[in-house]
């Protein structure tokens, strides 16, 4: 029985990571699941948008729901209903489908996520118990993307969805086990924390570009593959651990440490957009930069929106809103930037590969076969950067000009490297303007002495 | 501010600095795809072949070019139009037009080959009278290129080519061989008949 005990913070932890992990885990999976599911690029994108903005909408009404029932029987139901819709999303026939449990997932996330901050308050105590909340949330955001490439590219997209269902229903027991929740002796009711949450909706929409935009850049711009996307991303989860002990070993100001963070996450995107190369390398210290700014900040927002305000799941819920509606609020400016810059592209990109083919050092009539299977490679590929080594694997050149042919293929991919950085640039500059903003909505209140 | 209360933000300060530092010494903010050349200036053209295959190619990168320039456009662009759509007449002209202007670049600049390194390979596709061949093929290289100049021919051949079917015949290599090896076998046909009746 104690050994039950000793599993039931654990699972209620694990339990908020997988919820809030979900909201870009389905990231690496996209391009799997619009080819298995016959989709359209708007159409899958909602697998993403669907389930954030349900969980952004209904955290608050969730969190309502949670003052007037016991927390361990709706935070059970919601974790049930969270592991149920994992299981349907993973097997859905459609793309209505998914998205249909896509938002359930969500309705069943946001409530998940009240009731396990209520139960981990009550297994610990206030402060350990928001803690570990936090902690669990932070982890699961920055560790999402990692894990679904990782699984899409081990199994499929669908195991995304089935990992999550036996950690879920091991929880739902451990929820229902946890220890009852001692109601608020005094009803008080404390204005949501505005500028925390503004600043937290702010530094998610920013983030967006950073846990979105950088696995779109390596997966379908450079053409990686989703396993060593997830590998280059965990940077980001890295460092948002490592900057617990740094906070500790500074012990700088609340105010400072969100500010440093947001600052942070800007220059990281900033060096996002600023990349000399498409080697992988490049992309390890921007995202360390923004790992360190999301662990810095994130966690100190929420704690500063939740600190001392009852009733304590609303303010849960508040956080949470802010959060998802900010990563909508983000995919709603980032999406059209970059995806028309990726069609702006197009015209660049096509006359750098005019120039290599026209310049190669091959026989003319290979250049005209070049340029010919080129052609009917590029048909169809309109918006998507696309793959050049089957035009080159169709041509049948002489022995001695493969070795051109094969310098011109990397040139090639070269050009399309450099077209794809160029396109998500301006996206990572609006996401670091985005960074800045929140960076500013720290320092405005200050100035006007507002606590 | 006490130097521990600064010492974050400072910390922040450098990481960011320095990696966009190391970021824009490496050549950040300048990945980008290549810029089309200026097709107005000249540029070095070569062939991985000899001969009137390999001629062909350069007269034609230079023509494109000279084209471009006239029509203000780069020489990427204009390709990629030619490539994809039915040409303008304004196209056909430009390209017929530097099409010459290459010709005579390439005989200024002293890239033009002789013709006796042409004639052989002409004569292997034309159809011409056996004697007449055999006694084009006995002439010595001096008498061949004293009587013959590659300019000449070229013009003639860029003259008698129909640029819009040859542009039309992109994706047939076999025609557009056909027609490329028929203009130029023909003007140096028309060229050399000319010089030996004129001789005799």
């Amino acid at each position: 029985m104690r050994g039950v005990r000793r599993a039931v913070a654990p699972l209620l932890a694990v339990t908020v990571a997988l919820v809030l992990a979900d909201s870009a885990v389905v990231t690496l999976a996209l391009p799997d699941i619009l080819r298995h599911l016959d989709t359209s690029v708007g159409q899958v994108a909602w697998v993403l948008i669907s389930f954030n903005l349900v969980l952004g909408l209904l955290a608050v009404p969730a969190a309502t729901a949670f003052e007037r029932a016991d927390p361990r029987i709706l935070g059970a139901l919601g974790i049930a209903v969270f592991a149920a819709t994992s299981a349907w999303c993973a097997a859905a026939g459609s793309i209505e489908v998914l998205v249909v449990a896509r938002c359930l997932q969500a309705l069943g996330g946001a409530l998940a996520l009240v009731g396990c901050l209520e139960l981990l308050v009550a297994e610990y105590d206030e402060r350990r118990g928001v803690a570990a909340w936090i902690t669990a949330g932070v982890v699961g955001t920055a560790a999402g993307p990692v894990a679904g490439g990782l699984l899409t590219e081990a199994i499929s997209w669908q195991a995304i969805f089935v990992v999550q269902v036996p950690f879920a229903v091991l929880a739902v027991p451990a929820a229902l086990a946890a220890r009852p929740v001692v109601p608020d002796a005094t009803p008080q009711r404390h204005r949501p924390a505005v500028w925390p949450n503004v600043t937290l909706a702010l530094l998610s929409a920013a983030l967006t570009a950073a846990l979105f935009l950088v696995v779109l850049l390596l997966v379908e711009g450079w053409g990686r593959s989703p396993a060593t996307a997830a590998v280059t991303v965990s940077v980001v989860a890295v460092a948002a651990l490592a900057s617990a002990p740094l906070a500790r070993l500074l012990r700088p100001a609340p105010a400072v440490e969100v500010a440093v963070g947001c600052f942070l996450v800007a220059g990281g995107l900033a060096a996002l957009a600023l990349l000399p190369s498409a080697h992988l390398g490049w992309t390890v210290a921007p995202q360390a930069l923004v790992g360190l700014g999301l662990g810095l900040s994130v966690d100190r927002l929420t704690v500063q929106a939740l600190e001392l305000r009852l009733p304590r799941a609303r303010h849960a819920g508040w956080t949470i809103g802010a959060r998802h509606v900010g990563v909508v609020v983000g995919l709603a400016i980032l999406t059209p930037v970059f995806t028309a810059d990726l069609q702006d592209a197009q015209v660049p990109a096509q006359e750098a590969i005019t120039a290599l083919v026209l310049d190669a050092p091959l026989e003319p009539q290979s250049k005209i076969a070049v340029a010919r299977a080129l052609g009917d490679e590029l048909v169809g590929e309109e918006g998507r950067v696309p793959d050049l080594s089957g035009a080159f694997a169709r041509l049948d050149l002489a022995p001695d000009e493969r070795a051109a042919a094969a310098d011109l293929e990397r040139a090639l991919d070269e050009q399309l490297e450099r077209a794809a950085t160029r396109a998500f640039r301006d996206s990572f500059l609006v996401g670091a303007g985005l960074a800045l903003l929140a960076l500013l909505s720290v320092l405005v209140p200050r100035r006007r002495g507002t606590p | 501010m006490t130097a521990r209360a600064a010492a974050l933000p400072a910390l922040a300060l450098v990481l960011v600095a320095a990696v966009l530092g190391v970021q824009l010494v490496q050549g950040g903010g300048r990945f980008e795809p290549l810029r089309p050349a200026d097709p107005c200036v000249a540029r070095d053209v070569t062939s991985q072949v000899d001969g009137i295959e390999g001629l062909t190619e350069r007269l034609v990168l230079l023509g494109v070019d000279a084209a471009a320039c006239d029509l203000r456009v780069g020489r990427e662009a204009l390709t990629l139009e030619l490539a994809q759509r039915e040409p303008t007449d304004a196209q056909v002209e430009a390209l017929h037009d530097g099409l010459i202007a290459a010709v005579g670049r390439m005989r200024d600049d002293g890239t033009l080959p002789p013709a006796s390194a042409l004639v052989d390979e002409a004569l292997d596709s034309a159809d011409l009278n056996g004697l007449l061949e055999a006694a084009i093929r006995a002439l010595p290289d001096a008498v061949v290129d004293a009587a013959l100049k590659t300019d000449d021919v070229l013009v003639r051949a860029v003259d008698g080519l129909d640029l819009r079917e040859l542009l039309a015949s992109l994706d047939d290599t076999d025609d557009l061989n056909r027609q490329l090896e028929a203009a130029i076998t023909r003007a140096v046909q028309d060229s050399l008949e000319a010089r030996v009746r004129d001789l005799i």
